[in-house]
């Protein structure tokens, strides 16, 4: 690895993990989405994430000559690079609805972003995965306003999703550690520019279903944001994913699969 | 225009079928044919939804990128199958909310095969190749079903059936091709499916009412033990190709008839596995309904949010 | 246990601009809009597709198999077929 290719290594690896992370969670509803329609909707965003990992692995794998295979399947849990957010739980539907929305905001304006970035190949792969990205957007916030005005079980449910996930979600958003660099040579905005554009675009939905998050006159966050994941600093229930990400591939040395 | 009496009606309706021409919603057919149908497709759904739960609890081990969006690709194409199919059975006058009821109750019945275990990886190729190859010569019978709402959800899922044959055999060679651990894996995989596999065509015609019936009636056009003996004569070559042994001393090629001779599976063991007592129908049927009680909220707040934005 | 799997609607489906669009089958939904995706979830994630219609089941009207009057033709009508004339392309040879 060439030191100056450290910074873009590190956003990419980011990039790839959150997207194999939620991708493998939104996977754990197939076979268990409240109903058949839903569960192959969840199915496709499963797969449609996972491709998206693919796709910056593949990238990586010209920066760091390891395959994605090898990514994702013989690295070790605390050298993955996603944001706690992505690790945890499915949780109830509400959860798992609000956390793709988020997350899929998140990605509308990461992507956007990065089609305009300096460096050509994230250019073109962002430009690619804004396509399918969109689609998810349409989806989730389709759920989050039905389902955050619908019956009170459903708003008590999307209430107490978004006041767990959103403080959990700002971790999308974490400091990279050579993030002046990107910003200097403009590959990125940053994230400090992309969580302020997020959170404009998120307000408005769950303002329209009377869920407010905690935000100050200036719409900064008023909460604890859960950082730690750009940094390796990750719970057990990433440990857990991986193992589980793991078990077969390495379960019998110099197999193929 | 003078009424039919019920007699003429039968004729007419039969003469139809004769000719190969397809019956469609709404038309007249004997209380016997509406019913084996509503049966036969309900249960053919049934097997799709709990069909996923085997493979689907190997999603999150996939080993490698491709077996990952496969496997995925996989089980979802099992719950469009299941929803094409509880459609067609719509057709003839069942909700799906009944339909799934019965299923989560235990009163209908489903494929015997999805009651077995999926102990090891290797379980989820020999599934989609042995597996869906017997489903998919029933299926590709089942295209040319009398009832037309019935063959042509058939044809979409033969046609993603052959993926599903593809993406298992795919697995097994790598496991035949693999090491001795991987090796020992898929001849093991298929000594447990063997039988349950051979099951899935159902018992042998004598023994079945319904397949009587659901011939005469071209709801299917051949019978449980010509569709098994198609499966037996496509599959043992590819078995044996590969290197692994067919669980059955007696399993050989009969040169007068050109067919694979075999061992008959154990049909009370069947019987057992269909009504209710087989390794997992408890925890199959737990699963689902544990599924469907969590998600029952959604259902009633998207319906209750459709309902008041129309008043 | 009443359970609601919710209305159904049927789904046509254009393969590609200048083709009819095509009955494929119904999804169950709430609404139209989610009943859209639902039906490109289920109905365009591997055939090509360019264009989906969802319509409410109940919507439509629909002839009935029974009253075969409704199609039947029993006088000759053969004079609406461009092969019920054979004028020669020439009038001498």
């Amino acid at each position: 690895m060439t030191k100056a290719n450290a910074p873009v290594i590190e956003m990419l690896t980011a990039l790839a993990d959150d997207e194999l992370v939620i991708g493998h969670r939104d996977s754990e509803w197939t076979g268990y989405a409240p109903i058949l329609e839903e569960d192959i909707a969840f199915s496709n965003i499963a797969q449609d994430e996972i491709g998206h990992s693919l796709v910056w692995y593949t990238l990586l794998e010209r920066l760091l000559q390891r395959s994605p295979d090898a990514m994702a399947f013989e690295r070790q849990w605390l050298d993955f690079r996603c944001c706690r957010f992505v690790a945890y739980p499915r949780g109830d539907f509400a959860y798992t609805v609000v956390r793709q929305y988020l997350f899929d905001e998140a990605e509308h304006v990461r992507l956007e972003a990065l089609a305009q970035s300096s460096y050509g190949p994230i250019r073109d792969a962002a430009a690619r995965i804004m396509k399918e990205e969109a689609y998810h957007l349409l989806h989730s916030e389709a759920l989050v306003e039905r389902l955050g005005d619908a019956t009170d079980e459903s708003r008590r449910r999307m209430h107490a999703a978004t006041a767990t996930a959103f403080p959990q979600s700002l971790g999308l958003f974490e400091r990279l550690e050579h993030e002046d660099v990107l910003v200097r040579e403009r590959v990125f905005p940053g994230n400090a520019k992309l969580q302020t554009a997020w959170i404009e675009r998120i307000v408005a939905t769950f303002g329209a279903v009377s869920i407010t998050l905690p935000l100050d006159g200036s719409s900064k966050p008023l909460c604890l944001a859960d950082y730690g994941g750009r940094a390796g600093d990750h719970t057990s229930d990433l440990e857990q994913l991986i193992a589980d990400l793991h078990m077969v591939y390495q379960s019998v040395s110099g197999a193929s699969w | 225009m003078a009424e039919l009496t019920g007699e003429e009606r039968l004729v007419e309706f039969e003469r139809r079928i004769d000719r190969g021409e397809k019956v469609e919603p709404g038309d007249w057919m004997p209380e016997d044919y509406r019913r084996n149908l509503i049966r036969m497709i309900s249960q053919h759904a049934h097997s799709e939804i709990v069909g996923q739960l085997p493979e689907g609890k190997w999603i999150p081990y996939a080993p490698g990128f491709r077996r990952k969006l496969t496997l995925i690709a996989k089980v979802q194409d099992e719950a469009g199958h299941g929803q094409l199919l509880y459609r067609a059975a719509e057709t003839l006058g069942k909700t799906r909310e009944e339909m799934i009821d019965e299923l989560l109750s235990g009163k209908a019945k489903y494929a015997n095969v999805f009651n077995y275990p999926t102990p090891t990886w290797a379980d989820v190729g020999v599934i989609g190749w042995l597996v869906d190859t017997a489903a998919v010569i029933n299926q590709t019978m089942l295209a040319q079903s009398s009832y037309g709402p019935y063959a042509r959800a058939m044809k979409r899922i033969c046609y993603e059936e052959s993926f599903h044959i593809k993406q298992g055999y795919d697995s097994i060679v790598t496991l035949a091709k693999g090491t001795a651990a991987q090796r020992s894996m898929a001849q093991d995989a298929v000594n447990r499916w063997w039988y349950p596999t051979l099951m899935m065509s159902g018992p042998p015609d004598a023994m079945s009412v319904h397949s009587q019936q659901a011939l005469r009636w071209r709801i299917k056009t051949k019978s449980n033990e010509q569709v098994r003996q198609e499966f037996v004569d496509h599959i043992v070559p590819q078995i044996r190709a590969l290197g692994i042994s067919v669980p059955d001393q007696e399993c050989r090629l009969d040169g007068t008839t050109g067919h694979y001779r075999y061992s008959p599976p154990d049909w009370e063991e069947l019987k057992r596995v269909i009504s209710g007592d087989g390794p997992c129908n408890k925890e199959r049927l737990e699963v689902r309904r544990k599924a469907h009680e969590e998600g029952r909220w959604v259902r009633e707040a998207l319906q209750a949010h459709q309902t008041r934005k129309a008043v | 246990m009443s359970d609601t799997q919710w209305e159904t609607y049927e789904v046509f489906h254009q393969a590609k601009r200048g083709d009819s669009h095509e009955h494929v089958g119904a999804v169950h939904a709430p609404d139209p809009q989610i009943a859209l995706q639902m039906a490109r979830d289920q109905f365009a994630r591997r055939m090509a597709c360019t264009s989906i219609w969802v319509v409410r089941s109940r919507d439509i009207a629909m002839t009935d198999y029974q009253d075969d009057v409704f199609f039947v033709h029993t006088t000759d009508k053969s004079y609406r077929d461009p092969k019920a004339f054979d004028a020669p392309d020439k009038l001498h040879e």
